[in-house]
C-alpha cells in the first residue's frame, strides 16, 4: 500500500516563518478593524451537519464538500462558508440579542475544489456579519469597514459595486423557465457574452432582452448607471440603480474616487444575495479578494428571518500580496543569545527574561559549552552572545 | 506598467489570433520568428504572447498569471469555470457531433432502455448533453482517435469534434444529432484583470472585435 506520511493532502499546504506571520498579522490587522468598529468575534464549529449547507440558495455544490459521517451516520461537512454557521448561529442562540447584532469571524473554510490546478481547498476567511438591519446607513457601514479593512493591507484596492435586484428585475421580465433563468445567470456571472446572446436570439426581442444582451458590459464608472437607466423602464429595475447612485455618492464623498467601480453584471455566486452587492480587487491575485452584499432571506432558511449583510475577506490572498510587496518583516532573527555557564542556568533564564522585557529577541542558549554556543550564533547569525556566570559577560561576534 | 499577457492556443487559433491583431496594427513579427520561445512581446511591448497548450491557457488564465486568453470554446466547455469569456472570435468554426455506426436515426439512438456507451475526448461535454436529455449514460475516455471506439464494439456512439465530417464517412461512422454544440475560438479574461486593467482589456478587445467584423 502506498504510503502518504511525507506529503499534505493536495490543495493545502505548511506555513513557514513568513508565510504564517503574514496571515497572522492580516489577520490581526483586520480583527482590530472589525473590533474598534464594535463587532465581536466569533467561532464556529469546524464540522458542522450538511444540512446547514445544503439550501440551493447556498449554490455550495455538493462534490466542492468535504464530507464525514458522526456517529449516529449523520452526514457532516468540513465547515465550507462562514455565512451560514453564523447565521445558523445567530436564528437559535441569539434570538433574544438587541439588534442589530455586529459579529466577526476569522477561521479556515474548507473547498474540495477540482484536483492539480492550483488552488487552495483550505483557505484563512475573515469577515462581518451585521445582522437585523438593513437600509442605507446599514450597507455603508458594512461597505466602509471594507474599505478600511483593505486600506490598512493594500491601500491600491479596487471596490466594486452591483445590486442583485437590477439583475433580478430584468430577469423577471423575460418569459423564461426557472433552469433558463439559472442558466442566463451563470452566463453573466461569467461575463459569457456568445452563450448568452445565443440564448436571447430565441427570445422575443423585448425592451429587457436588449437590457439583458448589455447587462455584462455594464461595468465602470458613473456612466454605467445612466446607461443601465436608459435601456428599462420597469420600476423594480430602476429603483435598485436610484440606490446604487446614492451609494456610489456617498462613497464617492468618502474619498474612493478612482477606485469604486459599478458593475451590474456583478452576480455573486450565493444566490442568497438579495440587494447590494460588491467585490473587491487587488493587483497580484487573479480573484477578488474580498467579496460582500446584502442577504436579507438567508435567515429565512433558519426559519428566523431578519435582514443581514456582510462580507468576507481571503486573508491568506491578501498576505501573500503584502509578503510579496515586502510589506511583511522576514524571519526576524534574535538580538541575543544568552548562554548560562555550569550551575548558572538559573541566572541565565533570569537575565533573558529582563532582556525580552527590555524588548529584545534573545534566545536561551541549550548548548553545555560556551563553544557549542558560538559555534551556533555565528551559524545563525546572532550578532551578540551573553555569557552568564557571576558577572554577566556581553560578547559581539563579526 | 506590466505588459498584459495573452495566451495563445498553439497552432491553428495561434496564427488566426496572429493575423486578427496584425490587421488591427500590432507588430507580430516577434511571433512570427518565435523559434522556440515561449513567451514574445508583440506592438510597443504594452502586450506579451505566451503560447500554450487549450486546457493550459484556461490555467494560466484562470490563476492570473496571464490576464487573457484564446482558446476554443470546446476547452471551455470541457473544463470551464472561473473567467470571463468576453469575445467570440469567429474563427476556429466547428461543431461537437454525436455520431455512430449503422445509420441509426436520432429517433432510433434515444429510445429504448438500454444504457449507451458513449465514448470521447470530452468526457464532461458528453455527460451534459445527455444530462440534457435527461440520459443516464457510461462515458468511456479516449485520448487519440474517438472512432475506432464504436468500430471496434467498445461504444455505442461518439460525441466528438466534427468539421467536415470526412473521417466519420470514411469509417462507416454516419452523424446522429449534428449540432451538440457549436464552436469557435474565444477571449477569456482573468476575473480580476478584467477589473484591475478594464481600459486596456477593453481597448484590445474592441479592436479585435472591429477586425472580426470586417473579415466576416
Amino acid at each position: 500500500m502506498k504510503n502518504y506520511s511525507k506529503i499534505t493532502p493536495e490543495g493545502t499546504k505548511d506555513f513557514l516563518f513568513e508565510e504564517c506571520l503574514s496571515t497572522r498579522t492580516v489577520s490581526y490587522i483586520l480583527g482590530e478593524v472589525f473590533s474598534q468598529r464594535g463587532f465581536h468575534e466569533v467561532l464556529t464549529p469546524g464540522v458542522e451537519f450538511y444540512d446547514v449547507f445544503s439550501n440551493p440558495a447556498a449554490q455550495i455544490p455538493q462534490e466542492n464538500m468535504f464530507k464525514l459521517s458522526d456517529s449516529k451516520g449523520r452526514l457532516m461537512v468540513v465547515r465550507p462558508d462562514s455565512t451560514l454557521p453564523i447565521a445558523r448561529m445567530t436564528a437559535t442562540r441569539l434570538q433574544n440579542e438587541v439588534l442589530p447584532i455586529r459579529l466577526y469571524y476569522n477561521q479556515r473554510v474548507y473547498r474540495n475544489n477540482r484536483g492539480l490546478t492550483g488552488r487552495s481547498n483550505e483557505v484563512m476567511q475573515t469577515g462581518i456579519e451585521l445582522l437585523g438591519i438593513s437600509g442605507k446607513r446599514a450597507d455603508l457601514e458594512i461597505i466602509t469597514t471594507a474599505i478600511e479593512a483593505l486600506t490598512r493591507c493594500v491601500p491600491d484596492f479596487r471596490i466594486e459595486l452591483g445590486h442583485a435586484g437590477f439583475f433580478k428585475a430584468l430577469l423577471n421580465k423575460l418569459p423564461v423557465s426557472d433552469n433558463e433563468r439559472e442558466d442566463i445567470h451563470s452566463f453573466i456571472e461569467a461575463k459569457n457574452y456568445s452563450a448568452l446572446n445565443s440564448f436571447l436570439d430565441t427570445l422575443e426581442q423585448t425592451k429587457a432582452v436588449a437590457a439583458i444582451r448589455r447587462l455584462p458590459r455594464l461595468f465602470g464608472g458613473e456612466e454605467v448607471l445612466n446607461e443601465a437607466s436608459e435601456l428599462c423602464d420597469d420600476k423594480d429595475a430602476l429603483r435598485p440603480l436610484e440606490y446604487l447612485k446614492e451609494i456610489y455618492d456617498c462613497l464617492t464623498k468618502f474619498g474612493l474616487g478612482e477606485r469604486l467601480m459599478i458593475d451590474l453584471g456583478l452576480a455573486q455566486r450565493n444566490d442568497y444575495y438579495s440587494d447590494i452587492v460588491f467585490s473587491g480587487y487587488v493587483e497580484g491575485s487573479g480573484e477578488p479578494v474580498l467579496i460582500g452584499g446584502r442577504y436579507d432571506k438567508l435567515l429565512d432558511i433558519f426559519d428566523s428571518p431578519m435582514p443581514a449583510s456582510g462580507f468576507g475577506i481571503n486573508v491568506d490572498t491578501l498576505a501573500k500580496v503584502m509578503l510579496s510587496r515586502g510589506q511583511i518583516k522576514m524571519k526576524p532573527l534574535p538580538d541575543v543569545l544568552v548562554h548560562g555557564d555550569d550551575s548558572f542556568e538559573v541566572k541565565s533564564i533570569k537575565h533573558y527574561q529582563a532582556l525580552t522585557q527590555s524588548g529584545l529577541i534573545c534566545e536561551n542558549s541549550v548548548f553545555s559549552t560556551r563553544d557549542e554556543a558560538i559555534a551556533y550564533a555565528k551559524k545563525k547569525g546572532i550578532a551578540r552572545i551573553d555569557f552568564v556566570n557571576e558577572e554577566v559577560e556581553t560578547v559581539l561576534l563579526n | 506598467m506590466k505588459p498584459l499577457r495573452i495566451a495563445l492556443t498553439k497552432g491553428r487559433l495561434e496564427k488566426d489570433t496572429i493575423g486578427l491583431l496584425e490587421s488591427a496594427g500590432y507588430d507580430c513579427t516577434a511571433v512570427r520568428e518565435k523559434g522556440r520561445k515561449l513567451i514574445l512581446p508583440i506592438g510597443d511591448g504594452d502586450i506579451e504572447v505566451v503560447l500554450a497548450k487549450a486546457a493550459d491557457v484556461i490555467t494560466y488564465v484562470e490563476n492570473g498569471v496571464c490576464d487573457l486568453g484564446v482558446v476554443g470554446k470546446d476547452t471551455i466547455m470541457e473544463n470551464g469555470s472561473c473567467f470571463f469569456e468576453i469575445l467570440d472570435l469567429g474563427f476556429g468554426k466547428c461543431r461537437f457531433a454525436l455520431a455512430g455506426k449503422g445509420g441509426r436515426s436520432a429517433e432510433e439512438f434515444f429510445s429504448g432502455y438500454g444504457e449507451k456507451t458513449i465514448a470521447t475526448k470530452y468526457p464532461n461535454v458528453a455527460r451534459n448533453f445527455f444530462e440534457g436529455k435527461g440520459m443516464d449514460i457510461r462515458v468511456i475516455k479516449i485520448e487519440g482517435s474517438v472512432e475506432l471506439a464504436p468500430l471496434l464494439g467498445l461504444a455505442d456512439a461518439i460525441v466528438d469534434i466534427v468539421e467536415t465530417g470526412s473521417t466519420l464517412r470514411e469509417n462507416g461512422l454516419t452523424i446522429i444529432e449534428d449540432n451538440v454544440a457549436p464552436i469557435s475560438a474565444r477571449l477569456i479574461a482573468n476575473t480580476a484583470s478584467l477589473k484591475l486593467r478594464k481600459a486596456e482589456i477593453e481597448a484590445l478587445a474592441q479592436k479585435m472585435e472591429e477586425e472580426r467584423r470586417k473579415s466576416s
